[in-house]
């Protein structure tokens, strides 16, 4: 081989490593980017609405939250709807409590437990990825199986052992970086959902409306998790203590 | 129409005009649930109650069926601004045995005005202040002492009270006056939860670890103190322990003349014992697949003695032998139920609990046992749940080895069926 070719394939190799070192850097960038789509400021009041369908397509169950975010892995879920009225799930990093509403005590509860559910409290109070998880670009793949759009493929690993999924296969829109599609695993490493995320305007997409869960796992059916609303707040501090959130106080 | 029935049949009206699609419940907006209840009852045939109506029927019959219709209401209205609250629970319900005329009750659960400012919190009225962490035992629970393991699993009445919290970020402080309308009061009106005391609790949290402190002074049974932790141990295991040590406490005891002859009154009295300890230690685990596991062994010394058992096995005996007539004998014999009312029967105890919730459905068994004896009380129960609706089925049955104390419980078999309409 002559000296040219040589010096030919030496740069290409080094701009190649330099290309996938800007690539690897740029994860958090992306994950923070994609965090947009779902939550959109720090301090966040978030109300839920999920919908969960039979195999058949008939709709089995409907539930409503209030969803509290803070920085630092701190949430708090409110039940809204009769069946669960007065129940509360306190997130603080990876302790986690539940208030019923007859008991007057919070009830420590294991990530087990916390899991549990078509759609797990953690499903509806994680929207940032980029605080919970690190993570490598795979490579530029189709967003689904025979779709020409393109997506950036991400592995993320979760960076505590609290969280829901362990381990979370992401793809982001080439252009946007908003939220395509999504397979959890759990603990285990088993498929425990499949997510599939619906912006707003598919064209200039500014925020995620919904996510759609199909559960691998156990019962096969499909979760919608929408999102009827977000506003910035802040709340007391009062609010992330257990024996606060005990006095059943006005969360408004 | 009593006015307890007119706010059934309001609520009943407006749970009809509720059954629709299931709409979104503010936190602090107005909640609860409309039941209609069967429960079975089946009378022991051995045990002193037994005894008594077979000496002379009629003087203890054994308890009805009954069907109960009940409207539970929870609200806590709020003055915008002022950091004052006022929080209710109302109760009303309509009570009718097999074979006996309807009964009309109601009763304020919770009736309490609160403040708060900054990280402090206040409460005055009847309030449920429950504390302490075990499913089947609460030492520490100082202020409510809830009944643990009822089959109806209502919402219980708090206790008057005066409360003053503080919140730090990761601890808690509440000072507590339980009954402080009974201040004063003879004894036989403060026994037990009604007694007047103060408590004070700290909680601290440690990572996975919720550590608890105790502390209660009662106007007779004098100081306790205690503490309790719950640890995560895992991602499905739960730890939990209680600990709580007593100068004195309220309990059963016979009147020393009474001995094994028959006498004109119940010789047994509640009385101010001594010094005791209770302490709980257990486990939960929950499964991948929505199956759970509570185990708990405890050991609570306010229950009577193996001795005191003994003597109270022997006047059974002696009062079914007894050549007294058979009115009298039968009379000391449905006294001798009176201490069979109580928390723990026995000092030692082990509790098991399986449940799987699988979809909308809570399949529960469980297992209280009291290893001294041999007794036992095994509960099955079903449940579903919908939007609105819930169904409930449960079975317990009272037994064991035939001199245990449980064997002797007035009640061979419990059960009922209940329809639920939450809003």
């Amino acid at each position: 081989m002559t000296r040219l070719p040589r010096r030919l394939a030496a740069l290409a190799l080094a701009l190649a490593a330099a290309g996938s070192a800007c690539a690897a850097d740029d994860v958090p960038t992306l994950l923070r980017t994609a965090d947009r789509f779902r939550s959109g400021a720090e301090h966040l009041q978030v109300e839920t609405l999920v919908q969960t369908v039979n195999r058949d397509g008939s709709p089995d169950k409907e539930r409503r939250y209030t969803v509290f975010l803070q920085p630092g892995h701190k949430s708090l879920v409110l039940m809204r709807s009769p069946a669960e009225a007065g129940q509360k799930v306190l997130m603080l990093d990876d302790d986690f409590w539940l208030l019923l509403p007859g008991s007057q005590r919070p009830l420590r509860i294991t990530p087990a437990q916390k899991l549990l559910g078509e759609a797990s409290t953690g499903d509806i109070a994680t929207l940032r990825w980029a605080e919970d998880y690190d993570g490598q670009l795979v490579g530029e793949e189709p967003g689904e199986p025979g779709s020409a759009a393109r997506c950036l493929h991400l592995s993320l690993q979760a960076q505590r052992r609290g969280l829901s999924y362990q381990r979370i296969e992401l793809w982001l829109g080439q252009q946007h970086h908003e939220p395509v599609r999504a397979e959890l695993y759990v603990q285990s490493d088993k498929l425990a959902k499949l997510a599939r995320f619906v912006v707003d305007t598919p064209d200039a997409p500014t925020r995620v409306n919904e996510m759609v869960l199909g559960d691998r796992l156990g019962s096969h059916k499909e979760t919608r998790v929408r999102y009827l609303s977000r506003q910035a707040r802040e709340i007391p501090a009062s609010w992330l203590n257990p024996m606060y959130l005990a006095r059943n106080p006005a969360l408004e | 129409m009593t006015l307890v029935r007119r706010l059934i049949a309001l609520a009943l009206a407006l749970t009809l005009a509720l059954c629709g699609p299931a709409a979104p419940a503010a936190d602090g907006a107005a909640h609860g649930e409309a039941r209609l209840r069967w429960e079975q009852r089946s009378a022991n045939r051995s045990g002193p109650l037994a005894a008594a109506d077979a000496l002379a029927p009629g003087l203890a019959p054994p308890p009805a069926d009954a069907a109960v219709a009940e409207l539970e209401l929870a609200h806590t209205l709020h003055a915008a601004g002022s950091g004052l609250s006022l929080g209710l629970g109302l109760l009303a319900a309509h009570r009718r045995p097999e074979g006996g005329p309807g009964l009309d009750t109601s009763r304020v659960n919770e009736l309490h005005l609160n403040w708060e400012r900054g990280a402090w919190a206040a409460s005055a009225g009847r309030r449920v202040v429950a504390w302490d962490v075990g499913h089947g035992f609460r030492p520490n629970d100082v202020v409510q002492q809830e009944e643990r393991r009822t089959l109806a699993g209502l919402a219980p009445q708090g206790r008057p009270l005066l409360q003053l919290e503080y919140f730090g970020s990761e601890s808690a402080a509440a000072l507590v006056w339980v009954n402080p309308n009974r201040h004063g009061d003879g004894l036989s009106r403060q026994r037990g939860a009604d007694e007047p005391a103060l408590a004070l609790r700290g909680y601290w949290q440690l990572g996975a670890l919720d550590l608890h402190g105790f502390a209660r002074a009662g106007e007779h049974t004098r100081a306790s103190l205690g503490a309790a932790l719950a640890w995560v141990a895992g991602d499905a295991l739960e730890l939990h322990a209680s600990l709580r040590v007593l100068q004195r406490h309220d309990g059963w005891a016979v009147a020393a003349a009474a001995d094994d002859a028959v006498v004109g009154a119940n010789p047994w009295s509640q009385t101010t014992r001594g010094g005791a300890a209770q302490a709980l230690v257990g486990f939960g685990w929950t499964g991948a697949a929505r199956q759970s596991l509570i185990v708990e062994a405890w050991h609570d010394g306010t229950a009577p003695s193996d001795a005191a058992w003994r003597s109270w096995h022997a006047r059974n005996a002696a009062l079914v032998g007894s050549g007294a007539p058979a009115a009298a004998r039968a009379g000391n014999l449905a006294w001798q139920a009176t201490p069979l009312n109580g928390g723990s029967l026995r000092r030692d105890n082990l509790f098991v609990r399986l449940a799987w919730e699988p979809e909308r459905w809570q399949l529960s068994a469980d297992a209280l046992l009291t290893p001294a004896d041999g007794g036992r009380i095994l509960t099955a129960a079903l449940q579903w749940r919908g939007e609105r609706w819930r169904l409930e089925a449960a079975l317990r049955r009272y037994g064991g080895r035939g001199g245990s104390v449980i064997a002797q419980l007035p009640l061979r078999q419990q059960s009922l069926v209940m329809l639920g309409l939450m809003y």
